[in-house]
């Protein structure tokens, strides 16, 4: 903040994206809206918007209730007598709550949020577990004549026994007709499907994600013969992750396995959205891995690079780890099997 | 992320719900001299993207955009891999891809010659998406009562809530939360719930996420359901709640949130809201609530 100019810096969070509160009060609120505020002395006072939230957050420091949110925020503000504000997720407020005179201190947080100290590693780990778990139910509930929101209310279930506080879960199932995930549908599986979940459980705030696709019965040559590029690909992307390496180039040498093997054009925005991106208190953080996104890695960040794309050969696939860059490499969080699953 | 069932059933929440909606909407825009209004939604403030065309961008965020004089179209950062399965869901047919929202509202104005246009609730559109040129549509101009589809709707998913949690209480008795929550979880997306969110007390703060407690003998819980889009909250206690009520909350659920604590006496003529109560028994705290609207003989329970 001093490096900066700032007096005082907002973290704010809504029901959807809590992360930017999150980092600094690491309480679930139930919302709609909750700030953070912190001033150059280090000192820590919350607004949030509903009073049971009040009392959820009591040993976090000095907290308020507001009910009328803006108008609280706007005295709150008025009243720190601090000259230059900053806040970070300005962009997610609504236009009511800041104002032009107001820094945004997103892209500083982002950056501070990326590389994670060891206490945010050890519940990676522990979210990267439940994902294992979380698959492995998955796998096992999987059945034909299933509907998929059948499937994931197992899931959930399984999930939110074991700790999780939320999860962010797409699945497709069929064959090469499916081009991307979705929320589930009442489609019931069926023998000779590719079923693909991206699955991320989110223990004590932080996002950890497994991407694995399933074969209801035996996988036919085209769905074996995808997924060994799919294999391919992920192995190319763990095998260059490591500190000092340009993320595009992540994206780039999975890409140029589908190339190589004639697929370059499934690797486009037309057939898939990242090639991966970091995690953390969002599931979906930047930076993401694509071509042209450059960004150099660090030592500590937390990605998850999935080569997920449609191919025409078996439809959507997916497939990826939760990885941590350390010094010399990355290693998985994740101890899933890598295969083809098959039911 | 919304991961439950997202649908639209036809015979529950007919097409000519949307039609007479869009009807007082564009009837707005026309006394207002307006040519289309733009409207945010996102994965949890949705309630109105939701009640004009039945969109639910379920991990991100759009932009709904209704013409005076022509159909909604929609501007949406989700790929266009999964525009077939969004017009399955939703009365929209005209879907542009939007990796830059404020960049193809922007290209659409110009497309369509709009130099000014409404904004739904123009204050609380976010900071990043301001629509220059815009004019305030504030959300009780054009959606002044609930119609009697959405009624019907959040009368299912209160029914829904009431009922299944009715059978499901007894089995929290001595639970850990987690385990609770877990189980609920299961009853309620296998029935079609396409979004929960349960909040435990066993009797020593108000309902909060689950932290791995043994609800005990003596708890409550609250519960916020959604079906097909139309919310419900509930409370209810394992123990006969007593009357002498010491505290409630109350929670607006027909404004752009699925919940929003407000005060009772800003409760207008048709707002649907939550109603929670609390009480002490034996020191422990219970709480107990249900969803109503504000009709035209005072709250109605849904």
């Amino acid at each position: 903040m001093t490096e900066q100019g700032w007096d005082l810096l907002l973290l704010y969070g809504h029901t959807w994206r809590k992360d930017f509160f999150r980092c600094l009060v690491n309480f679930n609120f139930s919302g709609p809206h909750a700030v953070a505020a912190v001033d150059r002395s280090g000192e820590v006072r919350v607004i949030v918007s509903d009073q049971w939230d009040l009392e959820g957050l009591a040993a976090e420091g000095r907290a308020s209730f507001e009910p009328g949110f803006a108008a609280g925020l706007s005295r709150f503000i008025t009243n720190s007598g601090s000259a230059k504000i900053a806040v970070a997720g300005k962009e997610l407020m609504q236009s009511r709550f800041t104002s032009t005179d107001h820094a945004s201190a997103t892209a500083a947080v982002e950056e501070l949020r990326r590389v994670k100290s060891p206490e945010e590693i050890t519940l990676l780990r522990q979210a990267a577990e439940l994902s294992d778990r979380g698959y492995q139910h998955f796998a096992n509930a999987a059945e034909p004549g299933m509907t998929e929101y059948e499937l994931v209310a197992e899931v959930e279930s399984f999930l939110k026994t074991n700790g999780a506080e939320d999860n962010f879960m797409l699945i497709a199932s069929g064959g090469t007709e499916v081009v991307g995930m979705k929320p589930p549908t009442e489609r019931k599986l069926q023998v000779g499907d590719s079923v693909t979940t991206e699955l991320t459980p989110q223990v004590d705030g932080y996002y950890a994600q497994i991407c694995r696709t399933l074969v209801i019965g035996e996988p036919s040559a085209k769905q074996l013969e995808a997924f060994a590029i799919f294999e391919e690909a992920r192995q190319a992307a763990e095998d260059l992750l490591k500190p000092g390496v340009d993320i595009a180039d992540v994206a780039r040498v999975q890409n140029d396995v589908f190339r190589k093997f004639g697929y370059g054009e499934y690797t486009g925005s037309k057939y898939t959205r990242v090639r991966g991106h970091n995690l953390g208190l969002h599931p979906d953080e930047s930076p993401y891995v694509l071509e042209d996104v450059n960004y150099i890695v660090k030592e500590g960040m937390v990605v998850i690079a999935h080569p997920n794309t449609y191919l025409p050969l078996s439809g959507y696939m997916v497939f990826g780890d939760t990885l941590l860059v350390t010094a010399n490499g990355c290693t998985s969080l994740n101890t899933t099997e890598r295969k083809l699953f098959r039911k | 992320m919304k991961r439950g069932w997202i649908t639209w059933d036809k015979t529950e929440l007919p097409p000519s719900a949307f039609e007479s909606r869009l009807a007082v909407l564009r009837q707005h825009l026309a006394a207002a001299d307006l040519p289309a209004v733009v409207i945010y939604t996102d994965i949890w403030k949705s309630n109105q993207g939701r009640y004009f065309s039945n969109i639910m961008p379920y991990w991100n965020r759009a932009l709904l955009v209704i013409p005076r004089d022509s159909a909604p179209i929609l501007l949406c950062g989700l790929s266009p891999r999964v525009y077939p399965w969004i017009r399955s869901v939703t009365i929209l047919d005209e879907i542009r891809p939007s990796q830059n929202i404020p960049l193809q509202l922007s290209q659409l104005r110009t497309e369509k010659g709009w130099t000014k246009v409404g904004v739904l609730d123009l204050p609380q559109i976010p900071w990043d998406l301001a629509v220059p040129n815009a004019v305030d549509v504030p959300w009780n101009s054009v959606r002044p009562q609930p119609d009697d589809a959405e009624l019907s709707m959040h009368r299912l998913a209160a029914k829904m809530a009431r009922e299944i949690l009715a059978e499901e209480i007894p089995h929290g008795v001595d639970a850990i939360d987690h385990a609770f929550v877990g189980r609920l979880e299961r009853r309620f997306r296998r029935a079609g719930a396409e979004d929960l969110l349960i909040l435990l007390t066993n009797g020593a703060t108000p309902p909060l996420p689950p932290n791995g407690s043994n609800l005990g003998q003596s708890f409550s819980l609250t519960l916020a359901l959604e079906y097909r889009g139309h919310w419900a909250k509930i409370s209810r206690s394992i123990v006969p709640h007593v009357p002498g009520d010491s505290n409630s909350k109350t929670e607006l659920l027909s404004g752009p949130y699925p919940w929003e604590a407000c005060n009772v006496a800003d409760l207008t003529s048709g707002a649907l809201f939550a109603l929670h109560t609390e009480t002490r028994q034996d020191g422990r705290r219970l709480f107990q609530g249900d969803s109503y609207w504000q009709g035209p003989n005072g709250a109605e329970l849904l």
